[in-house]
């Protein structure tokens, strides 16, 4: 078999991951204050919104999604990542967003096939 | 005399402010701030996919293996020792503080992969994400969802917790087809 996509069609590009992201955070949780009860909703349908553009891009990747939320009273947190893969298919983007009572960390993980 | 004393004082000032913005950004990395009207986002990514040193390496061209799963599965029980290990020992005894947990993160990343690397599993790619959060009675919630092979590809996990901070370590491991 013959390849027929491109690179610019397999090649993971981090502005449009990073749209979907913002997108899908947006939509899930938008201008919402922190309700503990929510928030596992939240993060599940930020998850799967992401997940679901994601795959609809119709590129050659295996997905992780990561979504961390947390409250807003002063507490620290840091993350950071350590890949071991192949430079030159594979890309990371991890989104941080922020609203008054709430911070919400998404990073997406693409793995050519 | 006192000319060379001020361009020595001047060199040391610069270098004194350069020290901090180099810390606080990541050694190659891309940030971009956007702010609507009631939210912040910043995304960060990898500046350039591929480093410099990849074009002068020979591209190998591999014949086909058959291969259709592989040899060795990924050992999870193995990488949960593992993280296990290294969280208790570099967390156990510390308190939370901004700059050591900022260093700390990027450290335990690096020693982690390096471990999971020396265990030789063949044809795996692995992901290693690591969050050190300050206990302060704070609610928050990480999920992950993959989209990939259930059969091959799997993630190990492991959280430490102790009374001012916690760690939280995950590996992600994919098999390259």
């Amino acid at each position: 078999m013959d390849e027929y996509q491109t690179e610019e069609e397999t090649a993971f590009i981090v502005e449009d991951v990073s749209k979907v992201i913002k997108e899908s955070v947006e939509v899930a949780i938008g201008g919402s204050t922190y309700q503990h009860s929510r928030v596992n909703q939240w993060s599940t349908s930020v998850v799967e919104q992401c997940l679901s553009q994601l795959s609809k891009m119709g590129k050659p990747f295996k997905y992780i999604v990561t979504c961390i939320i947390m409250q807003k009273n002063g507490a620290g947190l840091q993350t950071a990542s350590a890949c071991f893969w192949d430079n030159s298919t594979d890309g990371s983007c991890a989104v941080r967003w922020e609203n008054k009572s709430m911070y919400c960390i998404v990073s997406v993980f693409g793995l050519a096939i | 005399m006192s000319d060379l004393l001020k361009d020595k004082s001047q060199r040391r000032e610069k270098r004194t402010v350069k020290v901090p913005s180099e810390g606080s950004h990541g050694a190659r990395g891309k940030e971009a701030t956007v702010r609507t009207k009631d939210s912040i986002s910043i995304v960060s990514s990898m500046d350039e996919l591929g480093h410099h040193d990849d074009n002068a390496r020979m591209v190998v061209t591999m014949e086909n293996t058959y291969q259709m799963a592989p040899y060795k599965r990924f050992p999870v029980p193995a990488v949960e020792d593992i993280l296990k290990d290294v969280l208790t020992n570099y967390l156990q005894q510390e308190k939370y503080e901004v700059e050591w947990s900022q260093k700390m993160t990027k450290t335990i990343c690096e020693v982690i992969r390096a471990r999971v690397k020396d265990l030789m599993i063949p044809r795996y790619k692995i992901v290693v994400l690591v969050h050190i959060g300050q206990q302060c009675g704070q609610s928050m919630q990480m999920s992950s969802r993959c989209l990939w092979d259930a059969a091959n590809d799997t993630f190990a996990s492991y959280s430490f917790k102790n009374s001012s901070l916690f760690g939280v370590a995950t590996v992600y491991a994919v098999y390259f087809e």
